[in-house]
């Protein structure tokens, strides 16, 4: 336990709570002792480690293609995108040498756009349902989730998983689109939008919701930045930066991806970096991804009989290269539903990682979290958690 | 007809001369107590089902849809006929769950109440170290009594109510007040900090919001001239085929106000959503029914579906003519006096059900205030509006005194146990319905739009998320 948190910093009048790890707030195993002046946080230390698995370790024991299957589970709820970081640093890695060098095939980086893409439309769905249940609006959110088994039963057919996918693979994608891919995911996105302007009347412009979210836990661009705040938490503050556009990897230089901002969009009571803000910056998000499906699917090339054809494969010959990588130190980050996903990848030339270090965002915003509720109202903790979109696998790995 | 001297005479049945105390006691339970609960509980379940199944709707899924009597039907089988070889049950068995009416049963959901009872009961009784013995035991009993006790002075049909109360809307609020020491009782003796805090939250809210509730109370009985619910039931009768327009609710845009006040200051006092801070907030699990498992629980669910519907159930009476029917009611009244009770006790079942479904629909649409908004809420918006209301109802009511004689003003003011009708204001003719009507409405859609106004314009990237509508 951190000195931080011994029972001599508790003040006359206050009073310690605990909430969690056993959190009613479906955001996984965390805890956070809270401080109290009656309804009024004085102090609040998140404590992790309760989820913990050591992946970075394990990281250091398998093969480089072994260890995609764990990337899935530094973040489940955004799997697509966690096995795409760590695959896109492991290329970076074998593209530092000509001799390792490994062209992705023009297919499998247009189905790695659509399937990371579907993937953070169903991360978002999570998150603006899980701040929306818990303050209360029940119904929003499964219809958020039921709006997520379209997304799930599309890469059911695609890879036969629902949550941890292991789809894609250093040098592409595991497996070709099924036969009706395309028509299948066009069906489903125009459903989905109908759905989702459903969706923003029943909670978005609720009067209660906005009176709820405005102007709590408001960060300033600068504290933003400060802190290490990344994805939309970042964006929601004002702060205009997205690796999709600005670090382009993959095929999305090509689409051009735009970027909402928090511009205080609960009108006279909001402030720009407040709940409601990070909020509306993920339900638009999630209109962008839809706009980024749809090109993608535009681009896809037909496919072709080999599966490492550069232009129409879905998966390059990686297996040589892998055995003996070149040596070196690579950093590459790319943009995660929940922010940017960091990996260091450290290579001594053999099979196995010497070092795998993943920077997740949600472990970042953790530390904001005392600043931040300084002086909010109790109930005002759940909102704010909720806009963070913290999930535990990421803080703790 | 009261049931006064049926008490009496079981109290005198029961200890056989002069009634002792006991046997008083006794027989007040076994008249009032007893038949009273018999009537509201299977409201209260009715309460239960009709919200999973709505909240399903909402949320498109079936809901409760699985639990049938087969289990029932397979024990009575197998225990009433051992003499009967295993196949031959198993065939009766086959033949008794394939009759029509049981997958009915089972899709409704209703075996879902008796599943839910039984496991409720079964739980093990889990009461905390840290909690103080009886304040905790006694907490959910006393959330019942205050749920249950009003039931008493509401007027079911023209003669069947359980307590002939003179007072009977100020009994009514006075008495659904005892579960608000139910909820101290429940944080406190938990023995729990969150629990402490739900139930210091609950608490309150549930006084503050007792004052909307008892000005909208005092606006009806203001207009009627009697606090005996019969009194309110008859004042509301208007001796026409549309029987709607002698509502109280239809009477004035002042008590339309109070009526939409009461319902949702009532909705407060049950802490639904969109007030249930005290108890769903997620940091508190269930504020003051965190420690509560089993039947105790059940209890306070009990007792909150019950609460419900007492709102339902004042609502009705106050403001929507109690258990007269909206139309024809004056060829209801000509029945015989056995089927008019019975379409009567109908008539308010339905209306109490009406109130339930929106309550419940509104809990599954909406997200929750926090706990210094609902207090704003009721202390800057209900209790000033309610305020407002009484006073307008007071102008309202004044006029005629002025403008008119005063012989035809005892007929309009009027009020008298029985059938009298009451005679809405027609005679104040068009200036009257002006003033009356029309001045307070332009008002409330100058407030409407000056709020609007204030509120400022909606943000265009929410336009264009809602759809550019």
């Amino acid at each position: 336990m951190s000195p931080d948190l011994a029972i001599e910093t508790l003040g006359g009048e206050r009073m310690r709570l605990n909430m969690g790890p056993h959190h009613p707030a479906t955001h996984g195993v965390l805890r956070l002792v809270v401080d109290t002046d009656g309804e009024v946080v004085a102090n609040c230390a998140p404590d992790h480690g309760y989820l913990h698995r050591a992946i970075e370790k394990i990281g250091e024991c398998v093969e480089w293609p072994m260890f995609v299957p764990y990337t899935d589970r530094v973040d489940y709820v955004c799997a697509m995108n966690a096995n795409l970081a760590y695959c896109v640093a492991v290329e970076k890695l074998l593209n530092s040498d000509p001799a390792t060098k490994v062209i992705v095939p023009m297919r499998a980086e247009c189905i790695r756009v659509i399937v990371a893409e579907l993937n953070r439309i169903s991360s978002h769905l999570v998150a603006v349902g899980a701040m929306a249940m818990d303050l209360g609006g029940y119904t929003p959110f499964l219809h958020a989730i039921a709006q997520r088994e379209g997304v799930n039963d599309i890469f059911e057919k695609l890879c036969g998983q629902r949550l941890t996918y292991n789809y894609i693979t250093i040098g592409g994608v595991g497996f070709d689109l099924h036969a009706n891919a395309a028509a299948e995911t066009e069906a489903f996105l125009a459903q989905f939008e109908k759905e989702m302007i459903r969706f923003n009347q029943l909670i978005t412009t609720n009067t209660i919701f906005q009176n709820r979210c405005a102007g709590v836990a408001v960060i300033s661009a600068a504290d933003a930045v400060a802190y290490g705040l990344v994805g939309p938490n970042l964006r929601g503050s004002g702060v205009d930066w997205d690796i999709r556009r600005d670090e382009p990897y993959g095929i999305y230089g090509q689409l051009g991806v735009r970027v909402p901002l928090g511009q205080a969009f609960a009108g006279r009571a909001g402030r720009v970096g407040d709940c409601y803000d990070r909020f509306v910056v993920r339900l638009l998000e999630i209109n962008e991804s839809v706009r980024l499906v749809r090109a993608a699917i535009k681009l896809l090339p037909p496919a072709a009989g080999k599966a490492n054809d550069p232009v129409g494969g879905f998966q390059a010959d990686v297996a040589k290269q892998l055995r003996k990588p070149p040596k070196g130190e690579i950093r590459v980050r790319t943009e995660a539903p929940r922010g940017e996903m960091g990996y260091v990848i450290v290579s001594d030339g053999s099979k196995v990682p010497y070092r795998v270090r993943v920077r997740t965002g949600s472990f970042t915003a953790c530390s904001i979290f005392n600043t931040v509720m300084k002086g909010i109202f109790l109930a005002d903790v759940v909102t704010v958690i909720g806009s963070f979109d913290i999930v535990v696998p990421e803080i703790d790995r | 007809m009261t049931l006064g001297p049926a008490v009496d005479a079981l109290a005198v049945w029961l200890s056989g001369g002069d009634p002792a105390w006991w046997a008083i006691g006794l027989a007040a339970a076994a008249v009032w107590a007893l038949p009273l609960m018999a009537v509201v509980l299977p409201i209260a379940a009715l309460g239960q089902i009709i919200e999973r199944k709505v909240a399903a709707a909402m949320q498109r899924r079936l809901g409760p849809n699985s639990v049938g009597l087969d289990g029932v039907v397979r024990l009575v089988v197998r225990l009433s006929l051992p003499f009967v070889s295993r196949a031959g049950q198993d065939r009766l068995i086959g033949r008794i769950s394939s009759l029509p009416g049981m997958s009915l049963f089972r899709t409704l959901g209703l075996g879902q109440l008796a599943a839910d009872g039984v496991k409720m009961l079964g739980k093990e009784d889990i009461i905390p170290a840290g909690a103080d013995g009886w304040v905790f035991r006694l907490a959910p009993y006393l959330a019942l009594t205050g749920a249950f006790l009003p039931f008493a002075a509401i007027p079911f049909a023209q003669n069947v109510v359980a307590l002939e109360v003179p007072v009977g809307a100020l009994y009514a609020i006075a008495v659904s007040g005892i579960s608000v020491m139910a909820l101290l009782m429940a944080g406190w003796g938990s023995g729990n900090k969150f629990s402490m805090l739900g139930g210091m939250r609950a608490v309150a809210q549930v006084v503050s919001y007792e004052i909307p509730v008892g000005l909208a109370i005092a606006g009806v009985v203001l207009w009627c001239g009697t606090m005996d619910l019969h009194g309110i039931v008859a004042h509301q009768y208007n001796g026409s085929w549309a029987s709607f327009l002698g509502w109280n609710i239809f009477q004035s845009p002042f008590l339309l106000l109070l009526a939409c006040v009461l319902f949702f200051a009532g909705l407060a006092e049950c802490q639904r959503t969109p007030f249930d801070m005290a108890e769903a907030e997620s940091e508190l699990v269930s504020g003051f029914n965190t420690e509560y498992s089993g039947m105790r629980w059940g209890m306070f669910a009990m007792a909150e579906y019950s609460e419900m519907i007492l709102v339902g159930a004042i609502l009705s009476t106050l403001f929507l003519g109690g258990y007269q029917s909206p139309i024809f009611e004056n060829v209801i009244v000509a029945l015989p006096v056995w089927l008019e009770t019975l379409i009567h006790v109908g008539i308010l079942l339905a209306k109490f059900t009406t109130v339930l479904v929106i309550m419940v629909w509104i809990r599954w649409t909406l997200p929750r205030f926090r706990v210094d908004q609902v207090m704003r809420l009721c202390w800057l918006t209900l209790v000033p509006l309610c305020l407002f209301a009484l006073f307008g109802l007071a102008l309202t009511m004044l006029i005629p005194s002025l403008v008119m004689p005063a012989d035809a003003q005892a007929t309009i003011l009027g009020v008298a146990y029985g059938r009298l009708p009451a005679m809405p204001h027609l005679a104040l003719g068009l200036v009257g319905h002006a003033l009356v009507w029309i001045v307070p409405l332009a008002l409330g859609f100058l407030l409407v739009i000056a709020a609007r106004r204030k509120h400022g314009r909606q943000h265009p990237a929410l336009t264009q998320l809602t759809g550019g509508a």
